[in-house]
């Protein structure tokens, strides 16, 4: 968020603040993904594309950016669509909305930790407009939705000038609010293939509140049996809000692989994902608390996954 | 003070859960707020240019870049406001002439065609500043060496109880000094010594505050605006423009939430000097969300520093308080909350020894101001806090130890004035009841801790001794009412009430009085303000005086028509009637065309309008040197709130399980109304408790949005509320009622910084109690 304390750059004088309004932009309703690539191409920064517009249009109003054309790319094929196939997995059209997602018959019998994850983000209210690739496109390192993904191995399918491209989703961010599209390119799909028989999800957000805050630490838990492992399990841990981008945890991972699991196994992995957090001080929480919280958390996502577990075995 | 014979016949409406009259209105949306109205084609807009800085000299300002953008009708600057501006002391330049003391100060006006030409004008007005050295803590501000804010001070208009110190940064100094605290620690078994503190936190009303104003070619002012004071900022803006009161309309439709901000003037005043430069527009000024979280009032910060000592029977004897409020760049407003809580510095307890110094310090923040409690659930973070930490010392269980000290009727309080019957020790024994006290209660899970505590509060009306009420009662030909009044709905339900109170008095039912906004001082009878909690007990005397009046002209009326003796008539039921004769006469049509006389000889009587008023004229002054006077304040609300909750050790997280909220508000004129009230000031105090404070960077707010200052929102408060209503009957309130609208939020806080205490041994004296806090706290503890 920008503070007041910003200096306009060609007016020191004057105390900047989010303005009244929007400013002025084109709207543009893209109706083929080339039409899409053009107008990004041809207008750099200046485009951006709109689906549920909780991020661009608050960043707009706040005077963060400043495009002066939005396409909206909602009215593209596949785009607010879900389909699922039970050898392929979930294909979610990247501008559906959180809560038709949430609510669609195969997110809530086989991705429940997908569900549990887009709930964790802002209101109700929000989620009717807010979309998962919007979410994952904004790079956020609080995304609530990006743990789940990362843990779920979801591939983000995009579109651009040399046609289509698929990115693992553990690939796709950068940075603080950067992710690796290209010049052109945009989030069309995201792909979540079906998770190993016998998994078990879970997603702990810590906020300040209950209800709409940004994360603090958010960590996602996959865990499933495996026989290959010298446990009979793996676990996936991603961890969001504690490094510049939401984060795996193979130290964790690889501790939970290779020791039979117990309570003091859980209580050595759950250092290990603390180990790998590199979070900053800000106004929500001091860096201290989310190491902190980020070895609580893990351990309670461990434990609540390992009960789920052994009670399916 | 005036209260009518109620009817032994007819249901009373009163201490009936009537609806709120402005239920359907505001549920379906029909309801007008100030933004809603329609001014036209002619319509301009106001964005204002803000300082920079927390504390800086104005050198020069150039709006000429900004006058040459097309759209841009005129700039305004401290140059077009001579005049100073203040509640209780003019220290407010309307837009900063020579300095500028906070970050958000307006130093400009830019007039435009639209909103967003405003505000790309007004980052083209350049202004030179001279930056100075800030006052960022009140600590450093009170020294004699800190820079001064206010030069001027001894030149400002003052109210004759506050006390500026010309030459430092203290704007009101209060003392109480009673019997002897030195001498006294010597007789006390235990003492207890601590520092508070208290951020500065904001009222986030749903409607951020917006005015329109216009000014035609003669002078005359008229202000639309979302606003709990009608006539004091017609008061306040006339006064700085100096104008006559009747050259200003002020027409305020419904409030979406004030909690004090909405009260005297805050941003009003720059939409009116923006208007009186374009002549015949309207000029609207709304603030954004983020400029409502730093530039109208905030709740002043507080450090208090408290010793209490008691005798080893638990009984206490002596209290000394340092309080130095954080009161911001002006206090206009501001000083009278240091003198609130100083005259109320001892919280409910009587202490025979009391030494207590509140300062209101000048600093380079946002302009403290009144807000829901007016200091007292600053004050009582401390003072309850501290009251356990002495009982747990003395070895005493906290109920005990509030119920042998707490005021009763009769206590010498610390003004030395004498308490009136009160039920405080009804409220604490109801509270710990309902959560069990002194029963330990298993936690619900093997990483969490269970704890209960409690608060006791009081809080008076804070207020000049004449601020006034006044009302008005007309009948309608079917014999409906309206009843005009000047008290605010500020969604506390006043309109209800007065309804209720006005069909009680008059003997009418209660679905024919009708109570309307929008107030306009042109039509609406007077009302110092909509603040204090003071309209259910000062309103609701004048609008019972108005409807006594009323009646009274009917019942000379209907006796002079029968030739009977009024002392037997009354009105029951919209009928008025005789005891004796067993006569009975429709109100319908009389209360407007009054009675035929026999014989056709004409008719008698005429439309019947009642008007009454109030001033609680029996308030005395208090010593400046002692802070001692016979009745200090009309009355004081007093209550207790009991917490239950439990501590998640891995986390910090706090979970409240229930609360249990017990006032004493003399007579419940609507019971659901109490309630409400009560479960609204419980989540705004528990909001505060847990997440609240404006976060400052060299006197910059860093946290000017939601995103960043959370407040509860519904899913933070799934415990249950226990509403208690206690009824000790107020002398000078209608029926007896007190008020309740701030009370409820005053003990919230320290009850569950108590409670946590309780849950794992943690003790948080700055407030908010963050999770992050409490998880820290416990982590240096192992």
């Amino acid at each position: 968020m920008p503070m007041p304390a910003a200096l306009d750059r060609e007016n020191p004088s004057v105390l900047v603040m989010p303005g009244p309004g929007l400013p002025a932009f084109d709207y543009v309703r893209a109706s083929k993904p080339d039409e899409v690539c053009d107008l990004l191409l041809q207008h750099g920064d200046n485009a951006r594309l709109l689906m549920g517009g909780t991020d661009i249009l608050v960043l707009m109003r706040d005077g963060v950016l400043a495009p002066k054309i939005l396409i909206d790319v909602k009215h593209l094929p596949g785009m607010t669509t879900i389909s699922f196939d039970p050898a392929g997995g979930l294909r979610l059209g990247a501008a559906v909305s959180m809560n038709t997602m949430t609510a669609h018959p195969a997110v809530k019998q086989h991705y429940p930790l997908l569900a549990e994850a887009a709930q964790a983000v802002a209101s109700y209210q929000l989620r009717t407009r807010a979309t998962m690739g919007g979410n994952l496109c904004n790079a956020s390192p609080a995304a609530d939705t990006a743990p789940a993904a990362l843990v779920l191995n979801a591939r983000c399918v995009t579109w651009g000038p040399d046609g289509e491209r698929i990115i693992p989703v553990g690939a796709f961010f950068r940075g603080p609010k950067q992710n690796v599209l290209m010049p052109g390119e945009f989030l069309a799909f995201i792909d979540v293939p079906i998770p190993p028989p016998g998994w078990v999800g879970r997603y702990i957000k810590l906020g300040r509140n209950a209800g709409g805050d940004l994360a603090i630490v958010g960590v996602a838990v996959l865990g499933y049996p495996d026989a290959n492992a010298a446990s009979g399990c793996r676990f996936r841990i991603a961890l969001a809000s504690v490094a510049p981008t939401p984060i795996r945890v193979p130290e964790a991972e690889a501790i939970l692989a290779n020791m039979p699991i117990t309570g003091e196994t859980l209580e050595r992995a759950a250092p290990a994902a603390q180990a790998a957090a590199r979070p900053i001080d800000d106004l929500r929480g001091s860096a201290r608390y989310r190491k902190a919280m980020t070895r609580n958390l893990t351990r309670r996502a461990l434990d609540d996954v390992w009960a789920g577990l052994r009670k399916e075995g | 003070m005036s209260t009518p014979p109620t009817s032994q016949q007819a249901p009373s409406p009163i201490g009936e859960n009537v609806r709120r009259v402005d239920a359907l209105e505001k549920t379906t949306g029909e309801a007008l707020f100030a933004d809603d109205l329609q001014f036209g084609p002619n319509l301009l807009y106001g964005r204002i240019v803000r300082c920079p800085h927390p504390h800086a000299r104005i050198l020069n300002v150039d709006a000429s870049r900004a006058l040459a953008l097309p759209g841009v009708k005129a700039v305004v600057t401290g140059q077009d406001t001579p005049g100073t501006i203040g509640l209780y002391l003019q220290d407010r330049h309307i837009f900063c002439r020579d300095r500028a003391r906070y970050v958000g100060d307006p130093v400009a006006g830019v007039i435009a065609t639209s909103e967003a030409i405003a505000e790309q004008a007004c980052r083209l007005v350049e202004v030179e500043y001279e930056v100075l050295d800030p006052v960022l803590d009140p600590l450093q501000g009170a020294q004699p060496d800190a820079p001064l804010l206010h030069p001027d001070l001894e030149d400002y208009e003052v109210a004759n109880f506050i006390f500026p110190k010309p030459g430092t940064n203290i704007s009101n100094h209060f003392r109480v000094r009673k019997g002897d605290v030195e001498a006294a620690w010597a007789q006390c078994d235990a003492v207890v010594e601590r520092e508070f503190r208290v951020p500065h936190v904001q009222h986030v009303p749903i409607e951020p505050h917006i005015a329109i104003a216009q000014a035609d070619r003669h002078g005359q002012i008229t202000l639309w605006t979302s606003s709990q004071s009608p006539f004091a900022q017609r008061s306040l803006i006339a006064d700085a423009l100096g104008i006559s009161q009747s050259s200003i309309r002020v027409i305020s439709p419904y409030v979406g939430g004030g909690f004090g901000s909405k009260a005297g003037v805050s941003m009003e005043a720059l939409a009116v000097i923006m208007a009186q430069k374009v002549p015949g527009h309207p000029v609207k000024l709304r603030l954004t969300r983020e400029e409502e979280f730093f530039t109208t009032f905030v709740r002043q910060g507080l450090i208090a520093k408290t010793r209490i000592g008691a005798t080893k029977d638990g009984k206490l004897q002596a209290m000394k308080t340092e309080y130095y409020w954080d009161a911001g760049a002006y206090t206009e407003y501001g000083v009278n909350v240091t003198r609130a809580t100083g005259y109320s510095s001892t919280g409910p307890y009587e202490i025979p020894h009391v030494h207590a110094d509140s300062y209101c310090v000048y600093t380079n923040h946002p302009v403290g101001g009144p807000m829901r409690g007016f200091g007292m659930p600053e004050i009582h973070w401390g003072i309850e806090q501290i009251m356990d930490l002495l009982a747990e010392e003395l070895g005493m269980d906290k109920v005990e130890f509030r119920l042998k000290n707490c005021v009763r009727g009769g206590s010498i309080i610390v003004t030395g004035s004498e308490m009136h019957p009160v039920g405080l020790p009804e409220c604490i024994q109801k509270a710990a009841d309902a959560v069990n006290w002194g029963t330990d209660e298993p936690a619900s899970a093997p990483h969490k801790r269970r704890g209960k505590g409690l608060a006791i509060m009081w809080k008076a009306p804070a207020m000049p001794p004449n601020a006034g009420s006044s009302a008005s009662v007309r009948f309608n030909e079917d014999a409906t009412v309206t009843v005009s009044v000047g008290g605010q709905e500020i969604g506390q339900g006043a309109f209800t009430v007065a309804a209720q109170m006005a069909a009680a008095a008059l003997g009418v039912p209660v679905d024919w009085v009708r109570v309307h906004g929008p107030l306009d001082t042109r039509y609406s009878p007077y009302e110092w303000q909509t603040v204090a909690s003071r309209l259910t007990w000062s309103m609701g005397n004048a609008v019972v005086a108005a409807a006594n009046n009323a009646r009274r002209q009917i019942l000379e009326l209907a006796a002079e028509h029968w030739d009977e003796a009024i002392e037997n008539l009354d009105i029951q039921d919209g009928m008025v009637i005789s005891y004796k004769s067993e006569q009975s006469l429709p109100l319908q049509n009389m209360v407007v065309y009054g009675l035929p006389k026999p014989d056709d000889q004409g008719w008698r009587g005429g439309p019947v309008i009642g008007h009454g008023s109030f001033m609680p004229t029996y308030v005395t002054g208090l010593d400046p040197e002692t802070g001692q006077g016979p009745r200090s304040v009309v009355h004081y609300t007093t209550g207790c709130q009991a917490v239950d909750l439990e501590v998640d050790t891995l986390t910090g997280q706090i979970t409240i399980l229930r609360v249990a909220a017990a006032y004493d508000v003399g007579k419940a004129i609507n019971p659901d109304q109490v309630r409400a009230q009560i479960e609204g000031g419980v989540v705004q105090g528990a909001s505060t408790a847990f997440f609240e404070g404006l976060a400052f960077k060299d006197g910059v707010p860093q946290n000017t949005s939601f995103v960043d200052y959370r407040i509860a929102t519904s899913v933070d408060i799934p415990y249950e509320i226990i509403s208690i209503i206690v009824e000790v009957p107020q002398d000078d309130g209608p029926w007896g009622a007190r008020g309740v609208g701030e009370h409820s939020m005053v003990p919230t806080a320290p009850a569950i910084a108590n409670a946590v205490a309780a849950a794992v041994g943690v003790r948080i004296l700055d407030m908010p109690i963050t999770a992050e806090k409490v998880y820290l706290a416990l982590e240096e503890g192992e």
